[in-house]
């Protein structure tokens, strides 16, 4: 328990910044929304005559700007990119950070074994996780209130909302994953920013290509907002899939962390 | 008891060597200098001891329990102070040392304050406005502060002033007569002289010998620098005792072991412009256990 507490209190002062940066972030996006609505018409006509490949990979589609749902699906992706950053630079860093900051050699000779460690960590990586996200639901259904013309259907709100917090559990598992393959990680944005927009740019390549296969290595295809739009529900394959690839990542890192050599600072 | 039993510990770095077959023993209540230079393997041992790394071969037993699959319940009884200290930059002195005590199922608090009060720590500042002195007394308190049965220290006294280093050596007494046992790991003889019962000499990742300190003060080196007035023949420095002779022109120096009264008699001899007597460097004594060896 003192580890979990521990953690949260040194990750308090990122969890506050990138909080408020998605907050900021959703209420910018959203108050561009009457502006834009009003010559939706027009948007909508202009993007039309777009090469197909790029509204493709736009994911324009199959969405209409000129509703408020429609438009949040549709920006919905700069919100997760940046939450994805957030939780991949979280699950790089909470275990890595005892041997970039050295103090490896004080924690890890108390009585306690590694799992419980990682367990601990990993808690107060999804406590993190969790608080960030019912801010940020919190600021967006209102600003979504605030700013809609129409009434909207708050299900599938609420469903392409929710993604962000999947898509931030999935990196938390695989940054865990990644920092225990590196014996030292310096610095750990880098890392964050490499594999969220590598993950990110195959995602928008497969929205031309369309290969089933590739859709399953990049968890931005997992919760497609168009999909969700439409159908208002998940598609549950990807959703096994996004299960399997978190279960795995996690008894990776278990697994490792575990067994690990702790270097001498 | 034994209270740490090493038997033919390995571990490899990859290809690169850490320690290979090292063996040894600690008793209860003793405390014991475990020395070499640098690189020789007296941190890989002690990182093995505390579960930091995993052997390659070989085992090691604290209190009689495997390190590696106890690991966590013995080191509830071990207080460890590595020879480089870091903690939590952005935390407030008094909140490392109560995040330390918290792993302990025991009340600290008191023992806390008395530590900090006698290394004279300022409870109140931050880590990261802290000088390397005073993290490593931050490091000292921490180690100490759960009254462990085993304490290893990993070269404790890099970087600590004079004074600090007495109280530090008066602790370490006062808390082996409550007790505990101590594994001291140094590469500065002097040191482990004043302090230690016993001693394992480590060079090259193995076990060279584990002597008593008093057999290791019988055979007290002296490291002898010279300058005469004239020049000299090694002739005349053929006395018992003397080893590693070399002469240069005027400036002689060598090791010596014995009746220090029979070399002082033999030099009053010439006139001397200058003669330096100092303990020899660990590297020296070495070399001198190299020659005997072969």
């Amino acid at each position: 328990m003192n580890v979990y507490l521990q953690e949260l209190k040194m990750y308090r002062k990122s969890l506050i910044t990138w909080t408020i940066a998605l907050v900021v972030l959703v209420v910018l996006i959203l108050s561009m929304f009457p502006a834009i609505a009003k010559d939706a018409q027009l948007l909508n006509k202009l993007l039309s005559a777009f090469p197909e490949g790029i509204q493709k990979a736009l994911g324009l589609t199959t969405l209409d700007l000129s509703t408020v749902l429609g438009f949040y699906s549709f920006v919905f992706i700069y919100v997760l990119l940046v939450g994805s950053i957030q939780a991949m630079n979280l699950g790089t860093s909470i275990l890595s950070a005892e041997v970039r900051e050295r103090t490896a050699d004080f924690l890890l000779v108390k009585p306690i074994n590694r799992s419980r460690i990682i367990t601990y960590k990993l808690l107060a990586a999804l406590t993190n996780i969790a608080i960030t996200n019912v801010v940020y639901i919190l600021a967006a259904k209102l600003m979504m209130d605030i700013v809609k013309k129409a009434p909207y259907d708050t299900k599938a709100f609420f469903l392409v909302t929710f993604t962000l917090l999947f898509l931030q559990l999935y990196f938390i598992a695989f940054g865990i994953a990644v920092s225990v393959f590196f014996k030292k990680i310096r610095t750990v944005l880098p890392i964050s920013l490499a594999a969220v927009f590598g993950f990110y740019i195959i995602y928008l390549l497969n929205q031309t290509l369309h290969d089933a296969k590739l859709s399953y290595v990049t968890p931005f295809a997992y919760f497609e907002p168009a999909y969700i739009v439409s159908n208002v529900q998940y598609d549950v394959t990807y959703v096994a899939v996004a299960v399997g690839f978190f279960t795995v990542f996690t008894i990776v890192s278990y697994g490792i962390y575990t067994k690990k050599d702790i270097p001498a600072i | 008891m034994h209270i740490i039993e090493i038997n033919q510990l390995t571990k490899y770095y990859g290809k690169s060597r850490g320690i290979v077959d090292v063996s040894f023993n600690v008793e209860e209540g003793e405390i014991f200098g475990f020395i070499g230079p640098n690189g020789a393997g007296k941190s890989t041992t002690i990182r093995t001891l505390l579960a930091l790394i995993y052997p390659t071969s070989g085992s090691a037993k604290i209190f009689g329990k495997d390190c590696i699959q106890y690991g966590p319940e013995i080191r509830r009884e071990i207080g460890y102070l590595p020879s480089e200290v870091f903690y939590y930059d952005n935390m407030k002195v008094l909140d490392v040392l109560k995040y330390s005590a918290s792993f302990y199922n025991k009340d600290c608090k008191e023992r806390l304050y008395e530590l900090a009060d006698i290394m004279d720590l300022d409870l109140n500042r931050k880590v990261n406005d802290l000088s390397y002195g005073n993290k490593k007394k931050v490091g000292i308190v921490q180690g100490l502060l759960h009254s462990p049965k085993l304490i290893i220290l990993d070269e404790p006294t890099s970087g600590l002033d004079p004074l600090m280093q007495q109280k530090f050596f008066d602790l370490i007494h006062e808390e082996n007569k409550k007790g505990a046992t101590i594994l001291f790991s140094s590469h500065i003889l002097n040191e482990v002289q004043k302090l230690c019962h016993r001693v394992a000499i480590i060079k090259e990742g193995k076990i060279i010998k584990v002597e008593d300190i008093e057999t290791l003060k019988q055979s007290n080196y002296k490291k002898f620098r010279i300058d005469m007035t004239d020049t000299i023949t090694d002739t005349y420095f053929d006395v018992e005792g003397v080893t590693n002779l070399s002469i240069h022109d005027q400036h002689v120096t060598f090791l010596f072991s014995g009746d220090i009264n029979v070399i002082i008699s033999q030099l009053s001899q010439k006139r001397l412009k200058n003669l330096i007597v100092e303990e020899p460097t660990l590297d020296e004594i070495f070399m001198h256990y190299y020659v005997k060896e072969a």
